[in-house]
């Protein structure tokens, strides 16, 4: 039995409806009886947002988990919200193709709270972002209108690509039922190098360097040593653990052009002074498993932090000295190439204002080259009163134009209130 | 009266230069590409930044008049023609490219940039600006961004939509917010994802910051001949089927082959019944091996002969024949509706034999050009405006198309956009309640109704 407790509340009731017009039916029955909702998928990023104002009604997606449609020969496929990552990855791996998106836990998470809490991982690089895989929705409003946007095509203009503001919105304007995705063929290979450096500054210039041609790496990350150690699956490949910063590349294609990229990253990584680690084929889907394992929530505050890639240097330069200056040992992960990145800032024994006071100085740092910075996670043990962190930061310039559009579909204001920016 | 004061008004708010009154200024502005929607405004204006956007904006929204924003006008599906009169705001004058930041791999341009210009500006750092519908020569970014441009190596990049980062909007009430950000995944509504593709109606676009793409290591062009229709058809569905996705993968058939042989000299056999012009591009080894299985399918498509282009002259050539071939039908008949309809990739050959039944049946020659690899087909119908009913049974065929396409599970535009010609089909596609939510979102943006009213939406819903 699913446990639906949210920072200590526990919901007057669950309901799992098994269809989509069911849960368009609930929904409408909630907005009437003016009970606060918080839709649920495979719970694993519930962490992120802020605690309901109220919470009354956990509405289970599990009760949704079919393959709606799927013709391998046209690369689309359509599902329930309910469904798995892995499960739908299974489907399409059988046919020699999968959706090229790597959050955490793909066994437990569901494809309508991936989408909604815009759940990504490092194959962002290659392959953008969930958005961009995503042909169109189902949704049920919160008034209980069961609508759909866009198409079972791979292009499509007609209509205001509505489905768009669904992905992470947290479910505050509607509750995914189903989603329609095109998909790709998984590449012949796949294949990565681990580069473990000593110096600071020299994995900045290696993924700067493998972001020019040649190389087009799908995934590329910086960790810190501290990461690092967070992450066993890399242990066997890295015996010597001293204060390493670890690059993991990955490249795909055919043979020879996978073999070409490795070959010459070898090259590039060790002239800048790195110890090279070329990983064996079979390697390479588990290590990523493991790599993109480190943004699930674990037992410390998961930060997000965002900016344009340019100024991705200035952005690694900023989190460290927020944390340096404080001594706290935080682990971080770079989603090179990408300008994101994830820092987990240590809570046992450090106080709640003292994380408070380090976020807006974080914050206001990251103003300065257009970033910003989210809480991801913040374990419900914490005990930490989450009015004293801020988790999104501040609003967004078109806050009024947010907050209508919720408004006119969510007038009863039932769906993860107090949750999301808006 | 109103309009002296409208005109009046607009004079002072940006500038009497910039306000086009007199009916020869605006008659150029009663049409967009395509050769069936027709209107003219009452004024149309030329600002010169934001501020001056919104000034006329405001302007018109306080007095109710429409506000139609255009770029090139290239739009096929009537989206710039002001069929309820108002003020047409052309952003022509916005036209610079303002940065490029190679490292970021972005570009800050104002929305009257052209698409090509944009690219070329790019070029010097191994960049381009990855969206390139066949207008590209003339359509502009904002443009591309209004109506979500497709173009053919869309395939394997994607549109336009994918490629816009963030803008500025002038709303109907003549504010001005920025949209998106720079900063990938930041916290919000995805309103710009709205924004983008829609026809003008949720406001004005006087800034862009967009993605730029790098350029790959290596490319090849291929031609395939065919003797049948359906086997081209067939064809590409199995290129699709085997998970290849080249960078483009377009389709010619029929006499189109032959005007734009006579027109453009590129290469093409005139008498082949249809021809799929191939390129991948990418890391030379995936090249190498990905031309290996093209050809093979291709054979066992049952093409005639299958050439690669050798240089890059020879390329630019093929390319030349596809990207002029609309105006090379200029040969065939002086007039034409270009349909614009998504097939599943599987249910391509059904469709285009069934498009060219529909021709025949209404006696039009039809021509398919198309971005075959996505299932987009463009039956081009052949017509001749002058001879009594023709564009009556140029819409009643268009529509039996698209209607074939829907019913394959398609959409009824891939990339032309909806405007004032597809409207009242909006409901084949999409229940009353689901174009109530679209219309509740037009109403978030526009309250009262004045950004292009009347494009987009049918006009009675439910
Ligand atoms: C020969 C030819 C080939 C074509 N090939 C393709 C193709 O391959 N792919 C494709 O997708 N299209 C194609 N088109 C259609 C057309 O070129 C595209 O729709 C193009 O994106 C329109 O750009 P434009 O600058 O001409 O915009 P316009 O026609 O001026 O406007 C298009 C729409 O966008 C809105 N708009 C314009 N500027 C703004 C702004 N700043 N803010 C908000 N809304 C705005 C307008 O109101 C209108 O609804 C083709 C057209 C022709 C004539």
């Amino acid at each position: 039995m699913m446990d639906f407790t949210l920072y200590n509340q526990a919901p007057a009731r669950v309901i799992a409806p098994t269809t989509a017009e069911e849960l368009a039916d609930c929904l409408r029955e909630a907005s009437t009886a003016g009970s606060a909702v918080v839709p649920w998928g495979g719970g694993t990023r519930q962490l992120l947002g802020g605690p309901p104002a109220r919470y009354d009604v956990a509405l289970s997606m599990a009760g949704l988990p079919r393959v709606i449609e799927y013709t391998p020969a046209d690369m689309v496929i359509s599902v329930e919200a309910g469904a798995t990552l892995g499960q739908v990855q299974d489907v399409l791996a059988a046919n020699g193709q999968w959706l090229p998106w790597d959050p955490p836990l793909p066994r437990q998470a569901m494809i309508g709270g991936l989408l909604a809490s815009g759940a990504g991982g490092p194959l962002r690089l290659g392959y953008g972002s969930p958005r961009d895989w995503t042909l169109g929705l189902r949704v049920a409003l919160a008034d209980g209108r069961l609508v759909r946007s866009g198409s079972r095509v791979v292009k499509n203009v007609a209509g205001y690509d509505a489905h768009k503001l669904h992905i992470g919105a947290l479910g505050t304007l509607g509750v995914i039922a189903e989603a329609t995705f095109k998909v790709a063929p998984i590449p012949l290979r796949r294949q990565t190098l681990l580069a473990a450096f000593t110096s600071p500054t020299a994995p900045l210039e290696a993924i700067s360097q493998l972001r020019q041609p040649p190389y087009q790496p799908i995934s590329m990350v910086i960790l810190n040593a501290v990461a690092e150690a967070a992450i066993p699956a890399l242990h066997p490949f890295l015996p010597d653990r001293s204060a390493y910063l670890v690059v993991a590349v990955r490249f795909a294609g055919t043979p020879g052009a996978v073999a070409r990229q490795i070959r010459a990253a070898v090259a590039q990584c060790v002239d800048l002074g790195a110890r090279a680690i070329e990983l064996n084929e079979a390697d390479d889907v588990p290590i990523w498993e493991a790599i993109a394992d480190f943004t699930r929530p674990m037992g410390d505050l998961l930060l997000r932090v965002g900016a344009p890639i340019g100024q991705q240097r200035e952005m690694i330069r900023l989190i460290e000295m927020t944390t340096r200056a404080r001594g706290w040992a935080t682990a971080r992960m770079v989603i090179a190439g990408v300008g994101l990145a994830y820092a987990r800032w240590p809570i046992a024994g450090v106080p709640p204002e003292a994380l408070a006071v380090a976020l807006a100085e974080l914050r206001e740092r990251l103003a300065t080259i257009g970033g910003y910075a989210v809480i991801e996670a913040l374990p419900d043990a914490s005990g930490i009163d989450r009015d004293t962190l801020d988790i999104w930061g501040p609003s967004p310039e078109s806050l009024a134009l947010m907050r209508s559009l919720r408004a006119a579909w969510d007038p009863a204001g039932i769906l993860n209130p107090g949750r999301y920016v808006v | 009266m109103i309009r002296e004061t409208l005109i009046a008004a607009l004079q002072s708010a940006i500038g009497p230069e910039y306000v086009l009154h007199r009916p020869e200024e605006l008659m150029l502005y009663e049409y967009d590409g395509s050769a069936l929607d027709q209107a003219m405004p009452d004024v149309v204006v030329l600002p010169g930044s934001t501020a001056e956007v919104a000034a006329a904006v405001r302007v018109a929204a306080n007095m109710g008049v429409p506000v139609v924003a255009r770029g090139a006008g290239t739009g096929l599906a009537g989206g710039t023609v002001p069929d309820q009169g108002g003020m047409v705001i052309s952003l022509a004058r916005l036209n610079r490219v303002l940065t490029i930041d190679p490292d970021s791999r972005t570009a800050v341009v104002q929305p009257g940039v052209v698409n090509l210009d944009l690219s070329l500006a790019a070029a010097p750092y191994g960049l381009h600006f990855a969206p390139d519908p066949s207008s590209q020569r003339s359509s502009t970014i904002g443009g591309n961004a209004g109506s979500n441009a497709g173009g053919p190596h869309c395939l394997k990049y994607g549109v336009t939509t994918n490629h816009i980062l963030a803008a500025t909007l002038v709303l109907a009430d003549g504010g001005v917010v920025r949209l998106g950000s720079s900063a990938t995944d930041a916290p919000g509504y995805d309103l710009l994802g709205v924004v983008v593709g829609s026809e003008g109606t949720l406001g004005v676009i006087t800034e862009l910051t967009v993605r730029l793409t790098r350029n790959a290591e290596d490319v090849r062009t291929f031609l395939a001949v065919f003797d049948d229709l359906e086997a081209a058809g067939a064809c590409v569905s199995a290129i699709i089927a085997e998970g290849i996705i080249p960078a483009a993968l377009e389709m010619m058939s029929g006499e189109g082959i032959a005007a734009v042989e006579a027109s453009v000299h590129a290469g093409y056999p005139p008498d082949a019944r249809a021809v799929l012009l191939i390129e991948i591009d990418g890391l030379r080894e995936d090249l190498a091996d990905e031309a290996k299985r093209i050809a093979a399918i291709c054979t066992a498509s049952g093409a005639s002969d299958l050439r690669a282009a050798t240089d890059a002259a020879q390329r630019a050539r093929l390319w030349a024949g596809r990207k002029g071939a609309l105006a090379a039908c200029g040969r065939i008949a002086p007039h034409y509706h270009i349909v614009d309809g998504v097939v599943p990739r599987s249910r391509l050959p059904e469709v285009l034999r069934y498009s060219e039944e529909v021709a025949a049946r209404y006696g039009m020659k039809v021509v398919n050009i198309f971005h075959a690899g996505d299932g987009n087909l463009h039956p081009l119908l052949l017509f001749d405006l002058r001879v009594p009913g023709t564009r009556e049974r140029a819409i009643a065929a268009g529509e039996e198309i698209l209607k074939a396409c829907v019913a394959a599970g398609g959409t009824i535009s891939g990339e032309h956009g909806i405007g004032i010609e597809k409207r009242d089909y909006m409901p084949w596609l999409f229940s009353a309640q689901d174009l109530g939510v679209f219309a509740d979102l037009r109403a978030v943006f526009d309250p009262a109704g004045v950004m292009n009213p009347g494009k987009l939406l049918p006009r009675v819903i439910g």
